[in-house]
């Protein structure tokens, strides 16, 4: 008797309080309670572990900078809802005991809303293993990886992807290859860890078969004799087509080691092997890239005729000044689009359980620059399902095969590849995602 | 009629502590001799197997008394040169409480202090809480104005500990397991053994590890075990970073290093699939030195350095209580022949994937340490004898009264995963107990919330923490990093824990909320975040 009494006078309490809320006509928003962490009536907080330094950072450091430049330029139109998004981000150089630790500071230090565009497959499975933002029903949005894993919403249910996942783009590639390349003898170099076997489940079940195999182990390619050793076994094994599958580093171990034992396959490059901006740190020349192929989902970073490139440039000019625009920064201002309109979608009332259930429910026809639309449902959180393939010129600048994106798609089982007939929505005025 | 009730509850509760306490103190134990000083009476006796305790009453006693319970002492001798135990002679000098510090602490506030050297060393639970509730009655005889008692214990001291309020919670205010083992003396033989076996079967296979003989030749065996365990680890250590295998190297472990496979790699794994921890007292798995190795030290090295931290401890309780524990039960109780340490490191091999060579190197190491091949035998248990270390005093995991929990979250000889444990038995008591409320407000019309029993503490480990020489190399010479280490917690942390048990014995609740959250910020390294979860043993996975 003693509880319900003591309810009932809270409800009361409760009552009277809004009424008298109500009588002085502040605006809503401003006597809107929020106990969600990370969330002001004014401000949202994001979070995101990536490598800034050490040597996995090329190219992939750009990223936070692209993110940033975007919500800047969002705070500058009034925010989200009023609300303006800062990112707080950390440098776990590529290890996954750090993106651990410092995932658990974003949370419990720092107590982001949410964690977004964290980068690794590793990184990614030990966060979601040791640091369980599933269990702590922690948004982890659009993770900078491929693995087709983390589209399971079973397993990391607060965990969504964005990129197609590897799986999906070795079947693209199984199928471009068979007929770009008929009669070709095909090489393999791939990295033996969850990111390659990702890859080799697609090879198999587009049909793919190589006549040589290369695994490698993950930073073998920085012991200066492991790379000529691949290009001796694909070269013994007459490979005419390669196709890597790694890290840019790897790539550009590969490119290097090849041309200096005179070796020139077609070489085609998974979409994480063919970052151009980390290959070129690494030191491999522009020139050589000239008829080096690979897959993408978003526009080419120099296709100007993309009404979300040219934005993207302009942003990009103007909130991280001095920066040049690559793929990378491109990639980082789509995440942080994805981002904006997935936080609009969840509406004024901001929480946690309300961000995932927009995504699921909306995240389908989110407009985005990807070429492929979303697939997240209330039983996926798969991110894009397609590429397109391109080929570098000798200034390192990619352009669609043709002219034109022809842009295939698939999904990560056993579902055929089929061209796209997607048209991608025409971009939210001045670049600002509504709900 | 409430009012009623409650009397006769009351009275029964009363009775069955009378009765407990009355037991035991009939059972002969010799009353305590005090020196009866006024500023601390200091007392010592035995209880009636033996047992000698310490009991510091202040002269301003409050009426509450802590109960320790200490941790895990080997019931041999150890021989000199061994890291950690060597020299140590078998003690039950009784302990009344984690150190002096602490004890002077408590005393200054009035509290009064006791604790046993228990009856026997070893693995030790069943006795030990027969110990301790003897010990309560005779404090409780020897100072009658006692009102409460809370009781407190590390490592298996809490273990005891936790098994005193499980069983008797008519005698216990509060409890304090900290650093503790749970659930049964097998998951942590289990973590322990296997890590042995891996190191037997790869790096040296006339280490013996199990079916110790009894007596004095069984005491010969286990003393040359250690000494062969610590001897290889030191040629592991140097071969981390020469690239070289122990002499000692099986047929096993040499095939692995023919296929190029690190010593580094094949140690770190067996590690992970015991479930040693990658953070230990020098090594955070994450830091590397400046220069070229910033990168390649956290992430092929820093792990394997950190189980060799840890696996010492592990190699060593596997080898002393794995001893104790077959001569309690009549064979070898430890039994790899069905375990899957494939299954074991699904999780690990992705996140250390680089450490151990990526997925074909973790492939090749782990077909050799399959039960297919000869050349790695697993070990056979006897089932007799299983069946009676099974019968050793376990944890059902239920909360009674106050429970307050505190372990490092890299504790090496009592992972976290042990608290987290109980933790999880009691979310589900918790859960139950909603449910039974919910299900007694739509009958009786009242809702009464149940009460949280349970506070975990985490002792954390700062972000980062190794440190290096100006030429890179690792410094293991400073202390251990919080939250490493076995038992390796600060006065103020020990003083949270303490306030919590007295504010139980005074005003019968935790301290909570914004008082709490000064307390934990202020001791400093700790965490009450409910929702971390530390992984559990591997034994309780299976």
């Amino acid at each position: 008797m003693i509880g319900t009494s003591r309810r009932k006078l809270l409800v009361a309490s409760a009552v009277l309080a809004t009424g008298a809320l109500a009588f002085t006509a502040i605006p809503a928003q401003a006597f809107s309670v929020h106990n969600e962490i990370g969330v002001t009536s004014n401000s949202i907080k994001l979070g995101i572990t990536l490598p800034m330094t050490g040597a996995a950072a090329a190219g992939y450091n750009k990223v936070p900078g692209g993110m940033k430049a975007y919500f800047d330029y969002v705070n500058a139109n009034g925010g989200v809802n009023g609300r303006k998004i800062t990112l707080v981000v950390k440098d776990d150089a590529y290890t996954p005991t750090a993106s651990v630790q410092l995932t658990n500071e974003l949370i419990l230090k720092d107590k982001v809303f949410a964690v977004v565009g964290a980068l690794g497959t590793a990184n990614n499975k030990a966060v979601a293993a040791l640091v369980n933002p599933g269990r702590r029903g922690i948004p982890d949005l659009f993770v900078n990886t491929g693995f087709s894993g983390f589209a399971d919403k079973k397993t990391y249910p607060t965990t969504f992807s964005l990129f197609p996942s590897y799986v999906m783009e070795a079947k693209i590639l199984s199928m471009y290859i068979k007929e770009n390349f008929p009669g070709k003898k095909l090489g393999l170099l791939y990295q033996a860890d969850d990111f390659g076997r990702d890859a080799l489940a697609g090879f198999k079940t587009g049909g793919l078969a190589f006549d040589v195999s290369v695994p490698y182990a993950p930073l073998s390619q920085a012991t200066p004799t492991t790379p000529p050793t691949w290009i001796t076994k694909l070269q013994a094994g007459g490979a005419e087509v390669v196709v890597l599958f790694g890290v840019s580093s790897a790539t550009a171990a590969a490119l290097g080691a090849a041309y200096a034992m005179k070796y020139h396959p077609q070489w085609i490059l998974g979409s994480v092997s063919g970052d151009a901006t980390a290959i070129k740190l690494a030191g491999v020349p522009a020139p050589l890239f000239t008829g080096v192929q690979t897959a993408s989902f978003l526009p080419a970073p120099a296709d100007t005729t993309d009404e979300y490139v040219k934005l993207f440039q302009t942003i990009n000019a103007k909130y991280n000044p001095g920066t040049t625009f690559d793929n990378n920064i491109l990639a980082g201002m789509n995440t942080a689009f994805v981002t904006v309109q997935a936080i609009a979608a969840a509406g004024k009332n901001l929480t946690r359980k309300g961000l995932i259930s927009a995504i699921e429910t909306k995240g389908s026809t989110f407009a985005s620059a990807g070429l492929t639309p979303m697939a997240p449902s209330a039983t996926s959180h798969a991110g894009y399902n397609g590429y397109w393939f391109g080929t570098y010129d000798g200034t390192a600048t990619l352009k669609p095969n043709g002219g034109t994106y022809t842009v295939y798609t698939t999904d990560s089982g056993a579902g055929a590849v089929a061209k796209s007939t997607y048209k991608r929505p025409a971009m939210p005025v001045n670049g600002l995602p509504t709900n | 009629m409430k009012k009623a009730r409650v009397l006769s509850m009351l009275s029964a509760t009363a009775l069955a502590s009378m009765m407990v306490v009355a037991l035991p103190t009939a059972a002969h134990a010799a009353d305590p001799a005090c020196d009866g000083k006024l500023t601390v009476n200091s007392c010592v006796g035995a209880t009636s197997d033996g047992a000698p305790f310490s009991m510091m009453v202040p002269g301003n006693f409050n009426g509450t008394v802590y109960l320790y319970s200490h941790g895990y002492r080997p019931n041999v001798n150890v021989v000199a040169g061994i890291p950690g135990y060597g020299g140590y002679v078998v003690t039950n000098t009784p302990q009344p409480g984690p150190n002096a510090t602490m004890i002077g602490y408590l005393l200054s506030q009035g509290y009064a202090v006791t604790g046993s050297g228990f009856s026997r060393q070893g693995w030790n639970a069943d006795a030990g809480v027969a110990t301790d509730v003897e010990l309560i009655g005779a404090f409780k005889k020897q100072f009658p104005t006692t009102k409460h008692v809370v009781a407190w214990g590390e490592s298996l001291g809490g273990f005891i500990t936790q098994a005193l309020a499980e069983k008797h919670p008519e005698l216990v205010d509060a409890v304090a397991p900290m650093c503790m083992a749970s659930g049964t003396v097998e998951a942590e033989l289990t973590m322990a053994g296997d890590f042995l076996w891996g190191v037997k079967t790869l790096f040296d296979p006339s280490i013996q590890g199990t079916n110790y003989a009894a007596g004095a030749a069984g005491y010969v065996q286990e003393m040359t075990d250690l000494g062969k365990f610590f001897t290889v680890l030191g040629k592991i250590q140097a071969g981390i970073s020469s690239g070289a295998w122990p002499d000692t190297t099986s047929a096993t472990g040499l095939a692995l290093q023919k296929a190029g496979i690190p010593v580094r790699s094949a140690f770190l794994l067996l590690g992970l699939m015991s479930g040693i921890g990658t953070q230990s007292a020098h090594f955070d798995s994450i830091s590397g030195p400046a220069g070229a190795l910033k990168l390649a030290f956290p992430l092929a090295v820093s792990p394997a350095l950190a189980i060799l931290e840890n696996g010492a401890n592990a190699g060593a309780l596997a080898i002393l209580a794995t001893q104790d524990v077959e001569n309690q039960s009549g064979g070898v109780i430890f039994d790899n022949t069905k375990t899957d340490y494939a299954a074991r490191i699904a999780t690990e091999s992705v996140v250390f994937n680089v450490a151990l060579g990526g997925d074909d190197s973790i492939a090749g190491m782990l077909a050799a340490l399959s039960p297919l091949n000869p050349g790695a035998p697993r070990v056979t248990g006897n089932p007799v004898a299983i069946a009676k270390m099974r019968t050793l005093l376990a944890h059902t995991g239920k909360i009674n009264v106050p429970t307050i929990t505190m372990v490092g979250v890299a504790d090496p000889i009592t992972p976290a995963g042990a608290s987290q444990w109980v933790a999880d038995k009691y979310a589900a008591q918790f859960a139950a107990e909603k449910a039974a409320a919910s299900a007694a407000y739509k009958t009786a019309g009242s809702y009464v919330p149940p009460v949280k029993k349970l506070l975990s503490i985490w002792s954390t480990t700062p972000a980062t923490y190794t440190t290096f020489t100006t030429a890179g190399a690792p410094i293991t010479s400073t202390p251990p990093a919080p939250g490493t280490n076995h038992c390796n917690f600060t006065t103020a942390q020990y003083q949270v824990v303490a306030k919590q048990l007295g504010s139980v014995a005074k005003t019968g609740m935790m301290i909570t909320g914004g008082a709490l959250n000064t307390l934990i910020r202020k001791a400093k390294n700790l965490s009450i975040d409910p929702m971390y979860h530390a992984p559990l043993l591997k034994f309780y996975n299976e």
